[in-house]
C-alpha cells in the first residue's frame, strides 16, 4: 500500500511538473519584463496588407509609420494594439513661383491661401488623420511661432482683397482681370504628382484649383510624372506645385528654402523669394550664436514668410506607430520623431518584451546598404542607428538637449583671426563607455569622425563639418572643436555625426566600397565592423528577410 | 551511291522547308551573329533610353543640407560629369566583362545585388512555370480529348476565369484567407524569421514559404497553358492523319500522345522557351505582395530611381536570357519536328 501510494504521488508530481513546463512554454503570462530585449528582429515585409496582417496576428510587435487611414482604422479598435501619435516635422505644402506673373502679385497668393480649406482636405482625403499646418515651421519644432498670423479659410475675404486690389471679376468669363495688364488672368498651372503615384496629392490639386476657379482665379490642376515635375522645378518652369518635406528640429531649413542665394537652377529656393530683410534674418539664423537669438530670428523670418507666401503650408503628417501591448512595453512617445522612429533613443533603451524574449520590429522596406557614409534610405537608417549613441540626446517632450555620451559642453568663441570671432565647442565625454568590441570610446573617436569626413570630402556629411578649422583632444574625454564661423547649430551637427570607431576606420581607405556590416570584426568573433556604443549590437542582415540586433551586455546606461 | 541533289522520289513527303546550300552548322553560326547584333542594339538602346528619360538620377539622393559642391562631387562619383560618348564606351566595355558597376542609390556592386536576388526569382518563377506548364498541358490534352463534355467546359471556363482575374487581386485574397482568417501559411519572405538551423529543416521551411506564392502563380497562369494546348490539340485531332491512325486500330492513348500531341509539340516547346526568361525577369507584383526578394522589384525600383547601373545590369541579363532562349527555341524546334530540319540540297527540279 505504501509503495503504491508513493508511486502515485511520484506520478502526480511528474505530471504537474510537465504540465507546468508545457503551460509556461506556450502560455507565458504577460508581466513586467525586467530587462531590455535579448534581441530585436526586424522582419522585412513590403506589402501593406501583409504588414497589417502581421501585427494583427502577432508576427510583429511594432509597426512604425502608419500612414493609411484604412490601416489606422483597422488597428485602432484591436484589443491588444495601441497606436501612438506624435507631432512630426513633416510639411506638405503648395509652392508658388514668385518670379512669374500673375502669382508675382502678393495679393493673389494671399487670396489663394484664403481659399485653402485645410479641414476639408484633411477630412476628405485622409479621414482626419493629418494635422492642419498654416505655419512655415511645424508645430512640433521649438522654433514654431504661434503668434505669426495665418490666412484662414475665408472665401469672402479672398474676394474682398482681390476686389480691393483691382482684380475685378469679368462676369462673362468668370475670370478676374489683371489690373497690371487689363487682360483676364492667364491660366495658372498647378503641378502635382499623378494619381497613380500619389492620389491624395493629385486630388488635393484638384480641390485647390476648383476652389480658386470659383472666385475667378483660373488655376488648372496638371498631374505630372514626378521626374518631369522635378525637372521643371529645377529650371523654374512652373506656376504652382505640391510637394512635401521632412524637416528637422533645427530651423536652418528656412535658409535652404528661402534665402536668395539658393535661388539658382537646381537650388532649393524654388519659389524664387528674394527679400534682403529676409536674407539678413536667415543668415543670422544660420550663423546664430545661441538658442534664444535663434528663436528671435526664426520668429521674425516666419512673420515675413507668412506675409509673402512663397509656400502655402497645408498639413503635417503626425508619426503614428502601432504597438502590441501584450508583447512589448516601455516605448516612449517623442515629439517630432514618434515612438518608433530611429531618432527616438528613449524607446530604444526603454523597450521591454512581455511574452517573448525578442522584440519583432517591422522593417517595411529593404535597407539594402548599411554604409552610413553613402546611404540615403530611411530604412537603412532604422537599422544602423540602433547600435549608436549620440553625444547629445533630445528630451522627448520638450526637445531640449539632454547629456548623453557628452556629459556637458561649453559653447564659446575664439578668434581665427584677430578681431573676428567664431564658435568653439568643448565636449566633455562620459567615461567608461565601450564600443561593442570592448574598446573604450574616447574623444579621439569623435575627432577622427570629423576629420575622416573632411579628408574624404564625404558629400552626405560634409556640410556638417565644413566649417571646422581644427580640433584638439587635451585628454581622452575632452574634445575641443574650433569652427570658422559662429553658429549655435554646430553643437547639434557634431553630435549628430555618425559613430565612427577610429580603430576600425583608420584602416579604411575607400569609404564608398567598405561594407562594414559584411566584414567580420578582425578580433572579436561573431561581430561585424558595424559597431557602436549603443544598447544593441548589429548581428546580421539577411537581404530580403530580416535584420537581427542583440542586446549589448556592457552598455553603459543602466536600462533597468 | 546516292545523289544528294536528286529530286525526291515520287510520292515521298517533301520537306516543308529547305534552305538552299546551307548546313546546320552554318545556320547556327548565322543565328549566333544575329543574336550578337540584336544584343548590341538592345544594349545601346538600354543606354540611350535611360539618359533620355526626364529627371536627374542624383536628385533622388540629394539632401537640402548638401552644399552645391557636394552635389557636384556626387555627380563626379557617379561618372555623370563625363561626356556621353565616354560614358557609353565605359558602359559597353564593362558589360562585356559582366561588370555592371555600382548602384547609384546603394553604392553596392550591381552584380552582387543581382546575384543575391536571382536565385529567389528563378526558384519561385521557375517552379511556378514548371508546375503551370506540366499541369496546364496535361489538362489541355485532357480537355481536348473530351470535347463537348462537362469536364471540358469546366476546364475551359475555369481556365478563362483564372486568366482574366488580376494577379494582385488573387494574391491578396490568398494572403487574407491563408494569412489572416486561416493563418496556416507565412505571409512574407523566403524563410522564417529567424530561419531554422540548416539542413532538412531549412529546406522544408523554404518549401513552406513557397507554397502560397507558387500556388497563386499557378492558378493565374494555368488557364493560359491549358487553353493553348486544348486549342492546338483540337486542331490536330481534326487532321486526316488522326483518322488514319484511328482506322489503323490504334488505341485512344496512342492516337492522343503519339500522333496528335506529337504534332503540336513544336509550338509547345517554342512557348516553353519563350516563357523561360520570365523566371529571370521576375514578377514585381508577386514579389511585393509576398515580400519575395527577387529581381522584378529590384528592376522596378532601379527604373523609378533612375539608378542607371542597376537598371542597365538587370535589363542586360533579361535581354541575354530572352535572346538565348529564342535561339534555343529555334534549335529545338528543328529537332522536335523533322519537317522543319534545315539540310543540304534544295528544290532543284
Amino acid at each position: 500500500m505504501k509503495k503504491k501510494g508513493l508511486l502515485i504521488t511520484g506520478i502526480v508530481i511528474v505530471v504537474v511538473i510537465v504540465a507546468a513546463a508545457v503551460f509556461f512554454a506556450f502560455f507565458r503570462p504577460a508581466g513586467e519584463a525586467e530587462t531590455a530585449a535579448r534581441e530585436i528582429l526586424m522582419p522585412i515585409i513590403k506589402d501593406t496588407e501583409a504588414q497589417l496582417i502581421a501585427i494583427q496576428r502577432g508576427d510583429i510587435h511594432i509597426y512604425p509609420g502608419l500612414a493609411r487611414a484604412t490601416d489606422i482604422n483597422a488597428l485602432k479598435d484591436e484589443e491588444n494594439i495601441e497606436i501612438t501619435m506624435d507631432l512630426g516635422f513633416h510639411m506638405f505644402y503648395v509652392g508658388i513661383n514668385m518670379r512669374r506673373d500673375p502669382l508675382s502679385a502678393k495679393i493673389l497668393r494671399q487670396a489663394v491661401a484664403h481659399m485653402v480649406n485645410r479641414e476639408e482636405i484633411i477630412n476628405s482625403l485622409f479621414e482626419g488623420y493629418m494635422l492642419p499646418l498654416a505655419h512655415f515651421v511645424p508645430q512640433s519644432s521649438p522654433y514654431h511661432d504661434d503668434t505669426v498670423p495665418i490666412f484662414e479659410y475665408d472665401p469672402e475675404q479672398a474676394q474682398a482683397i482681390l476686389d480691393e486690389a483691382g482684380f475685378v471679376m469679368e462676369e462673362a468669363t468668370g475670370i478676374r482681370i489683371n489690373p497690371a495688364t487689363g487682360e483676364p488672368l492667364r491660366e495658372i498651372i498647378f503641378m502635382t504628382p499623378t494619381y497613380e503615384v500619389a492620389p491624395t496629392s493629385a486630388e488635393l490639386g484638384k480641390i485647390i484649383a476648383d476652389a480658386a476657379q470659383s472666385i475667378g482665379i483660373p488655376i488648372k490642376n496638371e498631374p505630372l510624372d514626378f521626374p518631369i515635375m522635378l525637372d521643371r522645378l529645377d529650371i523654374h518652369d512652373f506656376d504652382m506645385y505640391a510637394l512635401a518635406w521632412s524637416l528637422d528640429r533645427i530651423p536652418t531649413f528656412l535658409y535652404d528654402f528661402f534665402h536668395s542665394s539658393q535661388d539658382v537652377e537646381g537650388g532649393y529656393n524654388n519659389p524664387g523669394i528674394n527679400i534682403p530683410e529676409l536674407d539678413t534674418l536667415l543668415e543670422g539664423l544660420y550663423y546664430v550664436p545661441d538658442e534664444e537669438t535663434a528663436r528671435k530670428y526664426a520668429s521674425q523670418a516666419q512673420q515675413i514668410l507668412a506675409d509673402e507666401l512663397p509656400y502655402i503650408p497645408l498639413y503635417s503628417r503626425p508619426y503614428m506607430d502601432a504597438f502590441r501591448t501584450d508583447k512589448v512595453t516601455g516605448y516612449v512617445s517623442m515629439l517630432g520623431y514618434g515612438a518608433a522612429q530611429y531618432r527616438n533613443n528613449w524607446t530604444k533603451i526603454g523597450l521591454r518584451p512581455l511574452a517573448d524574449e525578442e522584440v519583432r520590429w517591422l522593417l517595411p522596406e529593404e535597407p539594402q546598404s548599411l554604409n552610413f557614409f553613402t546611404n540615403t534610405s530611411a530604412y537603412a537608417a532604422e537599422v544602423y542607428h540602433r547600435p549608436w549613441d549620440r553625444l547629445i540626446e533630445v528630451d522627448p517632450e520638450t526637445m531640449e538637449n539632454v547629456p548623453w555620451l557628452a556629459t556637458d559642453w561649453q559653447v564659446e568663441t575664439w578668434e581665427p583671426e584677430p578681431g573676428r570671432e567664431a564658435t568653439k565647442i568643448t565636449y566633455n565625454l562620459r567615461e567608461g563607455v565601450k564600443w561593442h568590441d570592448g574598446v573604450e570610446f574616447t574623444a579621439e573617436d569623435v575627432e577622427f569622425a570629423i576629420h575622416y569626413i573632411l579628408d574624404n570630402n564625404i558629400p552626405m556629411h560634409i556640410s556638417d563639418v565644413q566649417d571646422v578649422v581644427k580640433t584638439n583632444v587635451p585628454d581622452p574625454y575632452t574634445l575641443e572643436v574650433y569652427f570658422d564661423k559662429i553658429s549655435y547649430w554646430y553643437l547639434i551637427k557634431i553630435s549628430d555625426l555618425p559613430q565612427v570607431p577610429k580603430h576600425i576606420y583608420e584602416n579604411v581607405d575607400d569609404y564608398q566600397q567598405f561594407q562594414c556590416w559584411l566584414e567580420p570584426h578582425p578580433e572579436v568573433e561573431g561581430l561585424t565592423q558595424l559597431i557602436g556604443t549603443g544598447p544593441y549590437v548589429f548581428d546580421e542582415y539577411v537581404p530580403g528577410e530580416y535584420v537581427r540586433l542583440l542586446r549589448f551586455e556592457d552598455y553603459w546606461y543602466d536600462q533597468k | 551511291m546516292t545523289n544528294a541533289a536528286a529530286p525526291p522520289e515520287a510520292g515521298a513527303a517533301a520537306p516543308i522547308c529547305e534552305v538552299k546550300g546551307l548546313g546546320y552548322g552554318n545556320y547556327i553560326l548565322r543565328r549566333t551573329i544575329y543574336t550578337i547584333i540584336v544584343l548590341f542594339i538592345i544594349l545601346s538602346l538600354n543606354f540611350v533610353i535611360f539618359r533620355l528619360m526626364p529627371g536627374d538620377p542624383v536628385r533622388s539622393i540629394l539632401d537640402p543640407q548638401m552644399t552645391p559642391e557636394a552635389k557636384l562631387l556626387l555627380r563626379k562619383q557617379f561618372g555623370l560629369d563625363e561626356p556621353l560618348e565616354k560614358q557609353y564606351l565605359l558602359y559597353m566595355r564593362s558589360l562585356l566583362r559582366f561588370d555592371f558597376g555600382y548602384s547609384f542609390s546603394t553604392r553596392m556592386p550591381v552584380k552582387q545585388e543581382i546575384l543575391d536576388r536571382l536565385p529567389n526569382s528563378v526558384l519561385l518563377l521557375g517552379l511556378a512555370l514548371l508546375i503551370t506548364m506540366s499541369t496546364g498541358i496535361v489538362v489541355g490534352v485532357f480537355a481536348a480529348s473530351r470535347r463537348g463534355s462537362f469536364l471540358e467546359t469546366l476546364v475551359t471556363g475555369s481556365g478563362l476565369f483564372a486568366y482574366a482575374v488580376p494577379a494582385f487581386f488573387l494574391q491578396l485574397i490568398l494572403l487574407l484567407v491563408f494569412g489572416y482568417f486561416l493563418p496556416i501559411f507565412p505571409i512574407r519572405g523566403t524563410m522564417s524569421v529567424p530561419p531554422p538551423p540548416g539542413g532538412l529543416a531549412l529546406v522544408l521551411d523554404r518549401i513552406y514559404h513557397l507554397i502560397l506564392p507558387v500556388t497563386s502563380l499557378v492558378i493565374i497562369n494555368i488557364g493560359y497553358w491549358a487553353l493553348y494546348t486544348r486549342n492546338a490539340m483540337l486542331d490536330a485531332l481534326s487532321q486526316d492523319y488522326i483518322v488514319t491512325a484511328k482506322a489503323k486500330g490504334l488505341n485512344r492513348s496512342q492516337v492522343l500522345y503519339r500522333h496528335a500531341f506529337r504534332s503540336i509539340l513544336p509550338p509547345i516547346v517554342t512557348l516553353i522557351f519563350l516563357n523561360l526568361p520570365t523566371a529571370i525577369s521576375g514578377a514585381v507584383v508577386t514579389e511585393t505582395i509576398f515580400s519575395w526578394y527577387g529581381i522584378g522589384r529590384y528592376l522596378l525600383e532601379a527604373v523609378l530611381k533612375q539608378d542607371y547601373p542597376a537598371a542597365q545590369g538587370a535589363f542586360y541579363l533579361i535581354a541575354l536570357a530572352v535572346l538565348i532562349c529564342n535561339f534555343m527555341a529555334d534549335l529545338t524546334y528543328g529537332w522536335v519536328d523533322p519537317r522543319i530540319r534545315v539540310g543540304r540540297g534544295g528544290d532543284r527540279g
